[in-house]
């Protein structure tokens, strides 16, 4: 895989545009989604390597949109990163399959090695 | 102004939200490095969210945190159930004994009554007997002798020494119808040999009957006595006989009335027919409605029988000292009385005994149920703290997130910029580093808030509690340093490895150290200690500080109580008492002897076995 792909689900605009501006200018693929719902559509158009994936979306909670998206592609890598820093919380996550669980806020050098490495 | 109103909005929407998050623990070595500024920080929030803190605390009872003083309230209590146990059984006793004596007082009346009153009819009986002997006797020598064998002196003489043995009789007169004496025997003979009795009561009452019974008088002879006198049918000759006092006086004697009683005749006229024994009183009935039977009458001293005899001349009077006849009863009652003053003895010490047993276990389990209802609210504060500090920093994180991110991308773009071509490119590197760095700080303050606040996670494993504690120790030895404040170990060696929570205990210990230290202030010593007591694991880290009052004590454990005026959040002691909970165990702030204050974290042996189970 000569590219790298990589979907940003977040509620919070300004953190995914941000991101996305990046990420892309670090040569990266990517595309933003600020709903599970978006973000289902965007997953079905495209295989992303990574996901990094919000656990409190505005409409869903991200353990669902999770499970929803990791029944779409499975080969996907998923990281959770949120505001949530409790290990019940990571517990779940990792369990409902995400490689990683981090937790904001997180610089982007670090977030890009986790996401280049992943 | 408009700021802080917003800020104050979001948390008490998140607060309402019901989205309380549990913590996460973060590395051990972060949460110390921010451990001052986290202090400071909280305290910037506790101060804005002022309003919020007072809505909070104002549903806490305030009489939940004095201390009570209900040591009166139990000694009125106590007195209260004394005095009607005590009542309740001696009230009744004393009823009944009161019934019951008077009960037995006036059956023992009606028995001493009814006795006198047959020992009245038997005496009556007696006497009349004695006094028809007489009468017979009289009638019978009427009847054998011609008068004129009775009118001869020395007839009469034979006659009479041969009938009187007994004497009963003293003397014997012969009487014709003119009352003139034709013979007579007896010690009187001087007195009476010329004497003529016509005129007299006993005369002519014999001369209308046929015969008759004197009332005592003195006659002739000048010496009280009385007489029995029979005529012959043709009423020409009478014989009298003067009946001896003394014989007839013991029939009365021997009546046996006991001592206080007493038993005499009197006449129609209320003269007393026989010696009275005892100082005569008024008898208080009257003599003329006393018929032949025997009636009975009461004072409230004395019983009186009164009984008509003689035709109806004379009256027979018992009297018994009611008293007297009671003596038994009397002496009955006394014991009876002293049993029932030892009985309301033994009754009120039981009851004391009792009461005071029974009031010691509602005061020691009053005691509990407050100690139990004060933690319980305790409780209740951490976990809503703890929702607090979660939802706070969780809150804050999201912006953290964006402004790092914001600032990161700022410092990506300036690097493109060739030098020169933007003016002050250094500053806003400068700018933007600082804001990585402030950003950076603010993250390690949530993150460690949140550590404060890990509801229900719990990480248990093996824990050496020496080298854990000298471990935290050392973490402020630096500190203490700085404040010339020397920290002594004495830790018992071979202290058992207990399953607990590490991190957590060690959050809890530095809290307690940190606050000696803050109370100590400069010049002083802090030590700690370990032990194992009763099987359990107690961590003690006393100080040399001013100690707190018993107002503060009650306090201590409540979030936001701060005696450290603004410099404090008031959580470090309420998170702790929180992790110690959740850990099995308990903690507890005492004054040292010496002055100075002692905090003891006791802690199961096997810690935290129950409590992995619990998740928010």
């Amino acid at each position: 895989m000569d590219e790298l792909s990589v979907l940003v689900i977040d509620d919070e605009v300004d953190f995914v545009d941000t991101m996305l501006k990046r990420l892309r200018r670090k040569g990266v693929y990517c595309d933003g989604a600020y709903t599970g719902v978006g973000a289902m559509s965007k997953m079905k158009d495209r295989d992303y390597d990574v996901v990094l994936l919000d656990m409190r979306l505005a409409d869903e909670d991200g353990n669902e949109v999770l499970r929803e998206l990791k029944d779409i592609s499975p080969e996907t890598r998923f990281m959770i990163l949120s505001g949530y820093a409790s290990a019940s919380a990571a517990r779940t996550g990792i369990g409902n399959g995400a490689h990683d669980y981090l937790i904001k806020p997180l610089d982007f050098e670090t977030l890009y090695e986790k996401i280049t490495r992943a | 102004m408009e700021d802080e109103r917003k800020t104050d909005r979001s948390i008490a929407g998140f607060f309402n939200s019901g989205l309380f998050y549990t913590g996460r623990r973060r590395k051990r070595t972060r949460r110390f490095i921010c451990y001052p500024y986290l202090k400071r920080m909280i305290a910037k929030v506790a101060d804005k969210k002022d309003s919020q803190m007072k809505m909070y605390t104002a549903t806490i009872e305030k009489e939940a945190l004095e201390p009570r003083s209900r040591s009166a309230y139990y000694t009125r209590q106590k007195l209260l159930f004394i005095i009607v146990m005590v009542l309740v059984s001696v009230v009744p006793l004393i009823g009944i004994s009161f019934f019951s004596f008077q009960y037995y007082r006036n059956s023992s009346i009606e028995k001493t009554s009814s006795e006198l009153a047959s020992l009245a009819d038997s005496r009556k009986e007696i006497i009349e007997l004695f006094l028809a002997d007489q009468n017979n006797y009289l009638g019978d020598m009427l009847n054998l002798y011609p008068p004129e064998y009775l009118s001869d002196q020395a007839n009469l003489e034979r006659l009479f020494n041969a009938t009187n043995r007994s004497g009963v009789i003293t003397d014997l007169g012969v009487i014709d119808q003119t009352g003139a004496h034709r013979a007579y025997v007896g010690p009187y003979r001087q007195q009476l040999s010329d004497k003529n009795y016509a005129e007299v009561d006993w005369f002519s009452g014999v001369m209308q009957n046929g015969n008759y019974t004197s009332d005592i008088f003195s006659g002739f002879r000048g010496v009280p006595h009385f007489v029995v006198a029979v005529a012959n049918p043709e009423k020409t000759l009478i014989l009298r006989a003067t009946v001896n006092s003394d014989m007839f006086n013991s029939l009365l004697a021997r009546a046996e009335v006991g001592p206080g009683g007493d038993a005499y005749i009197l006449n129609k006229k209320g003269e007393a027919q026989t010696p009275i024994r005892l100082d005569y009183l008024e008898t208080p009935f009257g003599l003329e409605g006393v018929s032949r039977g025997t009636s009975v009458y009461r004072t409230d001293d004395f019983i009186y029988t009164a009984t008509g005899m003689n035709n109806g001349a004379w009256v027979l009077v018992l009297k018994e000292d009611i008293n007297n006849s009671l003596s038994e009863f009397y002496s009955a009652r006394n014991k009876a009385v002293a049993l029932i003053v030892l009985a309301i003895a033994l009754i009120t010490t039981v009851a004391t005994v009792i009461t005071s047993s029974i009031m010691n276990r509602i005061r020691t389990a009053d005691r509990l149920r407050t100690e139990l209802t004060n933690r319980m609210r305790r409780v209740e504060k951490m976990a809503l703290v703890g929702r607090l500090a979660a939802g706070v920093s969780h809150e804050i994180n999201n912006p953290l997130q964006i402004i790092e991110g914001q600032a990161g991308w700022m410092d990506e773009l300036l690097s493109d910029e060739k030098k020169g071509s933007v003016l002050n490119l250094d500053e806003y590197k400068q700018s933007i580093a600082k804001i990585r760095t402030h950003v950076n700080r603010a993250k390690l303050i949530t993150h460690s808030l949140l550590g404060f606040s890990h509801a229900g996670e719990m990480v248990i494993a093996k824990t050496d509690i020496n080298q854990m504690f000298a471990e935290t120790v050392s973490f402020l030895e630096s500190e203490a340093g700085r404040n010339s404040i020397t920290i002594v170990r004495e830790f018992q060696a071979d202290m058992p490895e207990i399953m607990t929570d590490s991190s957590q205990l060690q959050q809890v210990l530095l809290n307690l150290v940190n606050n000696a230290i803050d109370a100590i202030g400069r010049d002083g010593r802090i030590t700690v200690s370990t032990a194992v007591e009763g099987g359990k694991v107690v961590i003690a880290v006393s100080d040399t500080g001013p100690g707190f009052s018993d107002d503060i004590r009650q306090r201590l454990f409540d979030p936001f109580f701060t005696t450290k005026n603004g410099k404090g959040t008031g959580l470090g002691l309420s998170i702790s008492f929180n992790i110690i909970q959740r850990l099995g165990g308990d903690i507890k702030a005492d004054n040292n002897e010496q002055g100075g204050s002692v905090f003891q974290v006791f802690l199961p042996v096997t810690s935290g076995s129950s409590s992995t189970k619990t998740k928010e």
